[in-house]
């Protein structure tokens, strides 16, 4: 059961970040990693501030290839199913559709899943190659940081007391393929045993490959730029990228996976995802 | 610093009815219409949203009411299964759902319903893909789910 | 009974719609769930945090002290022992917890929240034992007895035989013909082992009981449970309270599949209501105590030994089953014992030899589940035909129809099939036909299909399953008449999706001639006003109940008629009925509506003869013997409902995901009672099976703590994992005692579902698996082993 907290609904920004001063204070948005962790009793906040009346968390904006900012109020259908999100980058709304259940996406917003910071976090992936940043207000004003410091561990980020993301802002969407590819246990909603996200633009011979699940935080790959000016050879690209992340990522045995499925599946994938988005 | 309470006064609107009410913070909106309200037609399966047992309609849109808390409502319509049936005359899903066995035990039902009719709203003639994908967050137990697919199918067909 | 060759009937067989569909879809149904009763309190318990330990101490000061706490006990104050067939268990633990999840103290409190903190607050202390886990280690001399006082515990004598100082409740003997000489007349021996976890039900509504105690030593007990009479039954032997004064009530109940089958909290309840001064409490289980507080499907492991000769007749057949009953007995040496007596399959094995160890560990404890052993039995019975027939050089097929069970064989309990049988070689030929079998592929072209990253292949696979009840089961039907004519029928048999009331609204319909719509079946069962049935399990509801309601309606038409014969001056002999009216044959025109007789019948003058019409009816499972102690001969089996599944699958050989094409179904089921419910019960059992052959299994840590208790990383199926074609096959061959011919089929079309799948995907791989759940990692790992046997 949920134990007794404090309320309250802030009218700006302002008065947002004024109660998240409080002691043991916690923003809520769509609420749905936090209320499950409310009733299960491994978060136990006195002080809830809603954040969904904020104008300015309900801002979205994909305009042409110049860059999205999605703010802290939008939810997982909303990346589904707007038209220009899904012409211009639907790597959002692939990730999106993995992510529980309509229901669920409903409220879940795309900055709830990152602020939870789970490993296995589907959204996670396609920020990291997408080169996404957060913007972070707080009582020291506004900060702007990229997701991967943004994230800093198992359910920890670099948030500080008080502090509250706004917003988050994918520069220039790069010419090429995108893509999201997730296992998981059944084809149900499920939590992910490995997902992965990539995005290769074959003009300027750039790859960017993240994997999640498979490390404490989202591991995106490094020298896969390289590896994509080496070879034009989509086979020999995937299987050398599959090489890549086996030695990149450090997943565990749990209750998921063991860790050795997770390896092979997270090479798999990656795989996988180079024939889709490099051929 | 400033005082925040634990108690929040909300304005609602369930099935057409306006209440307004005082609710502790920390009550779901389940609890809100099922013990509050006493609207016991939405049902509690799992408490954390991954079962929908609780699904009920949120300005609109199928939500978990599980996963929501009855203070952030505050100003909204809410549609759950008592208010489907209009002057005792079931929906179209409704006596569909009883023509094809979508429902045995019966727990379930209501959630479904208020998943797949939010569906029928918002897209008339959905496919079977796009059916199984508005359902699959609902768990059934007793039926397989292929007769509860049939029964929206049968709705869509017919509006069609 | 009333079997019609033509099948001329106006409601058997027909596709009526369910009698509580209104209610259902309209949120109106009342669940124990949705029930609050004047002044009542809210339970919670404090569950233990280890598998095995010592309770050294328990603190309720801080608890009891808290503002809104009512009542709070623990299992010092509680000397009540409460079980089924073994009497093992205490309402809480009592001085050592012997699974992680079981209830050692309990609040009541005005609110759940107050009761939940004032568990928070209770302090027990442990001294953490090492548990035992596995049953074939419990079974060794040096095993850590889970009951060490097993040999004072009552029990349900001359069925069940607990072995003092060991871990055992029951072993259940089957001794067949000379198993010695059957190995002797084998070609081939052949050795093969399995396993199965423990996997939960997961109804949709959790157990929910409200109880009150009343003055007078009287209880009032909602719950929900499939058995009235059961609970009111082991409730009575608990507290030595007379059977009458204890009222159990069931309204809509939120699924079953077994796990409501007993008894559960209505005894915890019941204390805490007595010391809250009488107040009624509630206590719904969480969905994760669902998993690991509330009794499971046992694990099994099970080893096959097989003689059969070279044109493939089974020789002899010599099985171990160790059933990993948990912490208490409850149902599982039930389970235990139909597992035996059923556990060759349908198959015709002249020389037999089971053994059927139910062991104690320290696992959440097993209980009935759908099934109720035969998918534990027939994963192993099922995959181990297809093993034995591929190593003689059979065609699986092929094998099966040389061996299953004809008229005129014999079971393993020594009953002879006869003519009202079924034919599980018709239900095979269904299936076959269905997946359009070929035989199985060679190693030639399984490489070939090896190389475009997905196989396919196909499998077969057999079941059967009786009802497995005692020899003294029984039950009754009433059917009172309303002033207008119309019918309710009353019984304790509960329907919680079954659709068992509406099959029984239609049988009383098709013998009292008139319209289904008029026979009410009202939903609370009430152990104070419908009835008596022993449970509602064992798939024995429509026929037990169904030839109940038969014998019932006969009875009301005959008290009809002999009000008529005055009337008409004339003999019963010379009346019928027809669309609720009673008539001389003769003379359709000259009739008496029922509605003129039901109440007694007034002649125009006001003069009344007769009275209020009520059909009695009643039946019990007849010439069932208990099974001798040391062969397991006997006849347990009041009917076998047998079936077959055909699957076709498709495995990705990167990841080891399996897409299931085809699954294909029969059951000879005699007669149909409703098409739709028939069909409803047999996709319900089958997806429920594909959970169980796919992705459901319990994970415990070492020390026995449960891993995944919730819906998070327990998963069932959902509409996205539906085979891509399912078809059923309802055979008709009738059962001369059953309703109309007919026999149930609530539980059979789970069984054998993982077997089915694990065959078809030896035939995709050319791989055997010996374990389920076949996890998609589970199915890599063994192509990645590049073994032909992956036993992991």
């Amino acid at each position: 059961m949920i134990k007794p907290v404090a309320y309250f609904k802030p009218d700006s920004l302002a008065e947002a970040v004024e109660a998240l001063q409080n002691e043991n204070a916690r923003p809520i948005a769509g609420g749905t990693d936090l209320i499950i962790n409310m009733r299960n009793g491994t978060e136990n906040p006195g002080l809830l501030v809603d954040v969904k009346g904020l104008d300015e968390l309900d801002v979205f904006s994909a305009n042409g290839k110049s860059g999205i900012t999605i703010g802290a109020r939008v939810n997982l259908n909303f990346l589904i199913d707007d038209a220009k999100l899904r012409n211009i980058c639907p790597v959002l709304g692939e990730s999106a559709l993995s992510v529980a259940t309509y229901q669920l996406r409903n409220r879940a917003t795309l900055i709830g899943n990152l602020c939870n910071a789970s490993p296995a976090a589907d959204m996670a992936p396609a920020m990291y190659v997408l080169g996404a940043g957060v913007v972070i207000t707080g009582p020291h004003g506004e900060r702007k940081m990229l997701i991967s410091d943004f994230i800093t561990g198992v359910k920890r980020t670099a948030l500080g007391k008080g502090e509250l993301v706004v917003k988050v802002e994918i520069p220039e969407i790069p010419d090429g393929k995108m893509a999201f590819l997730k296992k998981q246990r059944c084809r149900g909603h499920d939590l992910a045993t490995v997902n992965v996200a990539g995005i290769a633009d074959p003009a300027a011979k750039t790859l960017k490959i993240c994997i999640g699940a498979c490390a404490v935080t989202p591991v995106l790959l490094k020298g896969t730029d390289e590896l994509y000016r080496e070879t034009d050879n989509v086979d020999e690209l995937a299987d050398r990228a599959a090489e890549l992340a086996r030695k990149s990522i450090a997943p565990i045995d749990d209750v998921r996976s063991s860790a050795e499925y997770r390896r092979d599946m997270a090479s798999v994938y990656v795989k996988r995802l180079i024939r889709k988005i490099c051929s | 610093m400033k005082e925040y309470s634990k108690i929040v006064d909300i304005r609602v609107k369930v099935n057409g009815a306006e209440y307004r009410e005082s609710v502790p913070a920390n009550m779901t909106l389940l609890h809100f219409l099922r013990e509050h309200l006493m609207l016991t037609g939405t049902k509690e399966g799992c408490g954390i949203g991954e079962c929908g047992a609780c699904t009920i309609v949120l300005n609109g849109k199928p939500v978990t009411s599980c996963t929501i808390l009855a203070a952030e409502v505050d100003g909204s319509e809410i549609h759950t299964i008592e208010g489907e049936a209009k002057n005792y005359q079931l929906t179209d899903l409704q006596q569909a759902f009883i023509e094809h066995h979508g429902e045995q035990c019966g727990f379930c039902t209501p959630g479904f319903i208020m998943s797949a009719q939010s569906l029928l709203d918002r897209n008339p003639n959905p496919s079977r893909e796009e059916i199984v994908e508005a359902v699959s967050g609902n768990l059934c137990r007793c039926t397989g789910y292929e007769p509860i697919i049939e029964a929206i199918e049968a709705v869509a067909r017919k509006k069609s | 009974m009333l079997v019609d060759e033509k099948k001329n009937y106006r409601y058997i067989g027909k596709n009526i719609p369910r009698k509580d569909g209104v209610e259902k879809v309209t949120g109106t149904a009342l669940y124990v769930q949705d029930m609050i009763l004047q002044g009542m309190l809210y339970a919670r318990i404090v569950k233990s945090p280890h598998a095995y330990a010592r309770i050294k101490s328990i603190d309720t000061n801080d608890a009891e002290k808290m503002p809104g706490v009512r009542a709070v006990v623990t299992g010092k104050e509680l000397s009540y022992k409460v079980g089924l067939y073994v009497v093992d268990k205490d309402i809480l633990a009592k001085d050592y917890v012997r699974y992680q999840g079981e209830p050692v103290a309990a609040v009541a409190a005005d609110t759940e929240l107050i009761a939940e903190q004032a568990c928070e607050k209770i302090k027990v202390t442990y001294e953490e034992l090492e548990p035992v886990l596995d049953p074939r280690e419990a079974l060794k001399p040096e095993a850590p007895l889970v009951h060490p006082d097993l040999g004072n515990y009552s029990y349900m004598k001359g069925v069940f035989q607990p072995q003092a100082h060991t871990n055992i409740p029951h072993v259940q003997k089957i001794r067949h013909g000379d198993i010695e000489k059957g190995f002797k007349d084998a070609d081939y021996i052949i050795e093969e082992s399995f396993y199965n976890p423990p996997v939960q039900h997961v109804p949709l509504e959790t157990h929910t009981v409200i109880c009150q105690a009343l003055p007078g030593d009287k209880v009032l007990i909602y719950t929900s449970a499939q058995s009235p009479f059961t609970v009111r039954n082991l409730f009575s032997v608990c507290f030595g309270m007379p059977l009458e004064n204890i009222r159990v009530k069931i309204p809509y109940v939120g699924g079953g599949f077994g796990g409501k089958a007993g008894i559960h909290f209505e005894p915890l309840t019941y204390v805490l209501s007595k010391k809250a001064g009488g107040r009624p409490v509630k206590l719904a289980m969480t969905r994760e105590e669902e998993f690991n507080t509330i009794p499971s499907r046992q694990g099994l492991y099970s080893d096959f030994k097989t003689g059969v000769t070279k044109n493939g007749k089974i020789t002899a057949l010599e099985i171990k089953y160790y059933w990993d009953a948990g912490a208490y007995a409850d149902y599982g040496v039930n389970v235990g014992r139909a597992g035996a007596y059923s556990g060759a399959g349908p198959y015709e094995v002249p020389n037999c030899k089971i053994d059927s160890f139910i062991v104690y560990t320290n696992k959440v404890f097993g209980t009935a589940y759908r099934g109720f052993g035969h998918l534990e039995v027939h994963w192993g019975i099922e995959r181990n035909m297809d093993i034995v027939a591929r190593k003689i050089g059979m065609d699986p097929l092929k094998f099966r129809q040389k061996n299953v069970l004809r008229p005129g064989a014999e079971t393993i309990t020594g009953e002879k099939i006869g003519p009202s049988h079924g034919k599980v070689y018709e239900c095979l030929d269904a299936v076959a036909k269905d997946i359009n079998w070929n035989g199985l592929k060679s190693e030639t072209e399984r490489e070939k299909e090896k190389k475009t990253g997905k196989v396919r292949g196909k499998g077969v696979a057999v079941l059967h399953k009786a009802p497995a009840m005692p020899t003294f089961t029984t039950t009754a039907v009433i059917l009172k008449f309303n002033e207008n004519g119309s019918v309710d029928l009353m019984t304790s048999l509960t329907d919680y999706g079954q659709g068992t009331y509406t099959a029984l609204a239609q049988i009383a319909a098709e013998v009292l001639k008139m319209p289904v719509e008029r026979i009410n079946v009202p939903w609370d069962s009430d152990t104070s006003f419908t009835p008596y049935d022993w449970q509602t399990v064992a798939s024995k509801g429509s026929f037990m109940s169904g030839n109940a309601t038969i014998m019932a309606a006969k009875d009301a038409l005959m008290q009809i008629k002999e009000i008529a014969a005055q009337v008409f001056r004339c003999t019963v002999e010379d009346l019928v009925c027809k669309d609720e009216k009673v008539f001389p044959e003769h003379n359709p025109g000259k009739y008496l509506e029922y509605k003129q007789i039901i109440n007694g019948y007034v002649y125009p003058n006001g003069n009344t003869i007769g009275g209020p019409v009520i059909g009695r009816g009643r039946y019990t499972a007849q010439g069932l013997t208990n099974l001798d102690f040391e062969t397991g001969q006997g006849l347990p089996a009041l009917d076998w409902t047998f079936g077959a599944h055909g699957a076709e699958v498709e495995v990705d050989l990167e990841t080891g995901e399996i897409k299931v094409l085809n699954l294909s179904s029969a059951f000879d089921i005699g007669q149909t009672l409703n098409e739709g419910l028939a069909r409803g019960q047999i996709i319900g059992g089958v997806i429920q099976g594909l959970g169980s052959a796919l992705t459901e299994e319990f994970k415990f840590s070492g020390r026995g703590k449960f891993l995944n208790a919730g819906l998070v990383d327990y998963k069932i199926l959902t509409a996205k994992d539906l085979p891509e074609k399912m078809s059923q096959h309802m055979i008709e061959n009738p059962q001369m005692d059953g309703p109309f011919g007919a026999r149930g089929v609530a539980e059979h079309p789970m069984i054998s579902v993982p077997s089915v799948i694990g065959n078809a995907i030896y035939d995709a791989l050319g791989i055997d698996y010996f374990r389920i759940p076949l996890t998609s990692e589970r199915i890599y790992l063994g192509i990645k082993s590049g073994k032909k046997e992956y036993h992991d």
